[in-house]
């Protein structure tokens, strides 16, 4: 059982990430099942461990840690790396698996180059709708390529249907959203899992607990 | 009317805390031997690039002949321009110190605060790391503040071994970036499959648990078939030393796992931690080759600080109003009078008017108001 000697606070996302967070936990030896309970409690103390876990939009949780109103956080690579914020990123814990993808139209993909990968030299200047437009543009820009971003919250696959965007950038998990609405992966930009990130005064005021939960979690991910 | 966002306006009880403890540091770095120094506000662009994560922090304008101005974003490399130009042949060591409001471009926290600091130019000295982390320290001290720790430790460990080992550009990259980004999972997957030497992998591995007292020191002596971590233990331990003798060690741990990119800084770093303030609240170190850049060779080393984070949980005082109010019937004994007590030294109020048509001064005569602040009334015939 993981005991903290100092508080620790731990931010979990809400929604579908919740239950792999938990079962990691449960085996990491922390007791939360609770919190799988009354969607709508939104702190639960854990007080044999020495712990409170915050519920909060997976999106947010990086402002959280930031912060330091949550010590820890489990998060999505893909939004650790779309928000940049100043956070220590500890453990890879191998759940909540995605791609970033480049997808286009089936009808409208670019030529195919001599490896068989597409030509991406035909979406220079184009416009990408996406929820991600900072890893858009980096991957573009590092191609030497602008792109416009169009930053949209949701149902990204439409914007090439309707004509607002040539093109998406997304998170693709099986690609079949991708297939119901006729779009085609051109180009993948990075895979992404779940992180354990720290807040950075978290990690040096609190060290010795943070590094045995991270170790045990670390053991546990097979890292 | 609406102000930018990330800045504040500072009302009388708060600006008046706020000047209250900047002077009391200021007076503190004096005692110290530093002199204050000011810088311009605006710089131009190339002068405050030097430091790559700042980039998309700055506020940026053109002046009218189309080149880049920026709002300054900090004073150490203002300062090394000043020092490599008008204070080129001052003699070294130089010591200096500034406050002055500084404006960061960026998400949360403050875009404008007032940041204090110091720079101890042109010593490798051991002692003159010690003498700016035991400045730091005394300064934290007079602001009033007990529960903080100050983090201590060496990018050499980093920027030396890399060297030492010779490493390849891209793996070089690979380690700074993830160092830079607090990137640990990036670190450790780099580390799994590159060519280093066990040894060395192990080291890096296990920096970020390398924190404590003394006993870290001596749990580096494995370590040091590395040359450069030798070197870097062996700095470490001196300073480490002289802050005992500084009386300040118990604020101190050694840390080797503060993460932090090393464009910039060359030996000794140090970060100041409250628990409160999800963010240090001091940063500083030793910056060899800084002055390099000005075109000039020499060393330095300093600390700044975030004043505004740390007086935000302090709170404020109110601010210093008159000690007297004087009032009476006939203006131009009401003005002598006011001439009187001002110049033997007296902060004193002027009522504006007969006591009958100044409610304030009415009211307190009439009533006998005891004033909360000790106000003294007097009454002029």
């Amino acid at each position: 059982m993981f005991v903290s000697k100092k508080r620790l606070s731990l931010a979990l996302p809400k929604g579908k990430l919740l239950e792999d967070s938990v079962e990691l936990l449960e085996r990491a030896g922390v007791e939360c099942r609770q919190v799988l309970g009354d969607d709508r409690q939104l702190t639960f103390e854990l007080p044999n461990h020495h712990m409170q876990i915050i519920i909060c939009r997976p999106t947010d949780i990086p402002t959280f840690v930031e912060y330091g109103a949550a010590d820890l956080g489990f998060v999505g690579k893909d939004t650790v790396v779309e928000q940049n914020k100043d956070v220590a990123e500890l453990v890879d814990l191998r759940f909540g698996y995605c791609r970033f993808v480049v997808a286009m139209p089936e009808d409208a993909l670019p030529p195919r180059l001599s490896d068989g990968s597409y030509e991406l030299r035909a979406l220079d200047r184009k416009r990408v709708a996406t929820k991600f437009p900072r890893v858009a543009e980096q991957f573009f820009s590092a191609r030497g390529m602008q792109v416009t971003p169009i930053k949209l919250h949701g149902n990204i696959e439409l914007a090439p249907k309707v004509g607002l965007a040539d093109m998406i950038v997304d998170i693709v998990s099986t690609g079949k959203t991708l297939k119901m609405n006729q779009l085609a992966e051109v180009a993948q930009i990075f895979e992404a899992t779940s992180r354990l990130i720290a807040n950075r005064v978290s990690y040096r005021l609190k060290h010795e607990d943070i590094q045995v939960f991270a170790d045990q979690l670390i053991h546990l991910t097979g890292d | 009317m609406r102000i930018a966002e990330g800045l504040r306006d500072l009302l009388p009880g708060e600006l008046s805390f706020l000047e209250e403890k900047e002077r009391g540091a200021l007076d503190l770095f004096e005692a110290w031997s530093y002199r204050k120094v000011l810088t311009t506000g605006l710089e131009y662009g190339e002068c405050v690039e030097p430091e790559m994560p700042r980039k998309g922090r700055l506020y940026k304008f053109f002046d009218q002949e189309g080149r880049v101005l920026a709002l300054r974003p900090e004073f150490t490399t203002p300062i090394a321009r000043l020092v490599s130009s008008r204070m080129r042949h001052d003699a070294l060591p130089l010591r200096l110190c500034y406050s002055g409001d500084v404006y960061r471009y960026g998400s949360g926290r403050y875009r404008e605060f007032r940041q204090i600091g110091v720079e101890l130019i042109g010593s490798t000295a051991e002692m003159a790391d010690a003498e700016v982390i035991a400045l730091a320290i005394e300064m934290l001290r007079c602001l009033g503040l007990r529960d903080f720790r100050i983090s201590l430790g060496h990018i050499g460990v980093f920027s030396d071994l890399a060297v030492e080992l010779a490493l390849e550009d891209g793996l070089r990259t690979d380690l700074e970036d993830g160092l830079a980004q607090k990137d640990v999972v990036r670190m450790r997957e780099v580390l799994a499959t590159c060519p280093l030497p066990e040894m060395a992998k192990e080291l890096l591995r296990l920096l970020p648990s390398l924190t404590g007292g003394a006993e870290v020191l001596d749990r580096l002596r494995e370590f040091e078939c590395f040359d450069s971590v030798r070197r870097a233990a062996a700095s470490l331990r001196t300073v480490f030393g002289f802050l005992g003798d500084f009386g300040v060690q118990e604020h101190v741990s050694v840390d080797l796992g503060i993460l932090r990119g090393f464009a910039y800084y060359t030996g000794t770093i140090f970060e100041g931690y409250i628990p409160e303030v999800g963010f240090p609240v001091l940063e500083g170190g030793r910056y060899d080759r800084l002055y390099e850049e000005f075109g000039m060779s020499t060393q330095a080393t300093g600390f700044a600080c975030n004043l505004e984070t740390l007086l935000s949980l302090g709170g404020q005082r109110p601010s210093p109003e008159a000690d007297i109010l004087v009032c009476g019937n006939a203006p131009d004994r009401i003005i002598r009078r006011c001439r009187e007590l001002r110049e033997a030294g007296k902060k004193v109020e002027m009522a504006l008017g007969p006591s009958a048509y100044d409610r304030l001064a009415h009211d307190r005569l009439v009533h006998d108001l005891p004033l909360h602040d000790h106000r003294r009334v007097e009454f002029v015939e």
